[in-house]
C-alpha cells in the first residue's frame, strides 16, 4: 500500500470515528428532549 | 434533515479519500504539500462562516432578545474558533514543508492569529460577566463588532505587504487556477465542511439549551 494510501484510509477511519461519536450524540440529545 | 446527516458520512470519506488520491500535487509545490488545500481553506472558510453566524445571530438577540439566539451565537464562535485554530494548524504544516519553519510571522499567519486572539476575547469577555441578560447585550455587541473586523482581518490586511502565502482562491486574476479535479474536491470539501459546521452547530447549541432548562428547573 502506498503512503498517500495509507494515509487516506486512516483519515476516512478518523472521519468514520468522528461521525459516529456525532450520531450517537446527537440520538442521546434527542432522547433527553423527548424525556424534559 | 436526518438524510442530510447521513449523508454527511458517505460524502466526506469520499472527499477525504479523494484528496489524498485523486488529484496530482499542485505544480510549484513541494512533494505533496499542496494538498493541505482541501481541509486547510475549508477550515477558514468554515471559521470565517461561523463568526457571521454569531454576528447574525447576534443581531437577532439585541432585536428580540430570545435567549436561544444568545446561545447559537455563542456556540458559532466556539466552533469558529475550533475552525480557525484547525486553520492556524494545517498552515503551520504546510509552512514547515514549504518554508521551513512553523510560524514565519507571515502577513497572512499574523492577521489570522489576530482573529483568534479577537474571538478568544468573546468567550473572555462573557466568562467575566455573571449576569445573563447583560452578558448577551456585552457578546452580541461585540459579536457585531468583531464580524465587521474581520473581512479586514482576513482579506485586507494580508494583502497590504508581500506574503509567503500562495495564491489565494479569490485572487487578482479573478479566476480559480485550479485543475479540473482538485476544484471538484475542494467545493465537496466546501459543500461537505459546511455541514459539518451547521450539524456541530444545532447539536452544540440543542445541548446548550436543554443546560439552561434544567438550571432554570432547578
Amino acid at each position: 500500500m502506498s503512503s498517500l494510501a495509507y494515509l487516506a484510509t486512516v483519515n476516512v477511519v478518523v472521519w468514520v470515528g468522528l461521525f459516529v461519536y456525532l450520531w450517537r450524540l446527537d440520538r442521546r440529545i434527542s432522547e433527553q428532549e423527548r424525556n424534559r | 434533515m436526518k438524510y442530510l446527516k447521513l449523508l454527511l458520512l458517505p460524502w466526506m470519506a469520499a472527499v477525504v479519500a479523494a484528496s489524498f488520491l485523486w488529484p496530482e500535487p499542485a505544480k510549484g509545490f513541494l512533494g505533496e504539500s499542496s494538498r493541505i488545500v482541501f481541509f486547510h481553506v475549508p477550515c477558514a472558510w468554515t471559521a470565517a462562516l461561523a463568526f457571521l453566524v454569531a454576528a447574525g445571530y447576534s443581531v437577532g438577540w439585541l432585536v428580540a432578545r430570545n435567549p436561544r439566539f444568545d446561545e447559537v451565537a455563542e456556540t458559532a464562535v466556539r466552533l469558529g474558533l475550533l475552525f480557525a485554530v484547525l486553520t492556524l494548524l494545517t498552515g503551520s504544516l504546510f509552512a514547515k514543508i514549504m518554508w521551513g519553519s512553523y510560524w514565519n510571522w507571515d502577513p497572512r499567519e499574523s492577521s489570522y492569529l489576530l482573529l483568534v486572539f479577537l474571538y478568544s476575547a468573546y468567550l473572555f469577555l462573557r466568562a467575566a460577566v455573571d449576569d445573563r441578560e447583560r452578558r448577551a447585550r456585552i457578546g452580541s455587541a461585540y459579536a457585531v463588532f468583531a464580524a465587521v473586523l474581520m473581512p479586514f482581518l482576513v482579506f485586507v490586511a494580508p494583502r497590504v505587504t508581500a506574503s509567503l502565502h500562495p495564491q489565494t482562491v479569490i485572487n487578482p486574476q479573478g479566476k480559480i487556477l485550479m485543475d479540473a479535479p482538485t476544484k471538484t474536491v475542494f467545493f465537496a470539501a466546501l459543500a461537505g465542511f459546511t455541514g459539518l459546521f451547521f450539524w456541530m452547530l444545532e447539536i452544540e447549541s440543542r445541548l446548550a439549551r436543554l443546560t439552561r432548562e434544567r438550571r432554570q428547573t432547578g
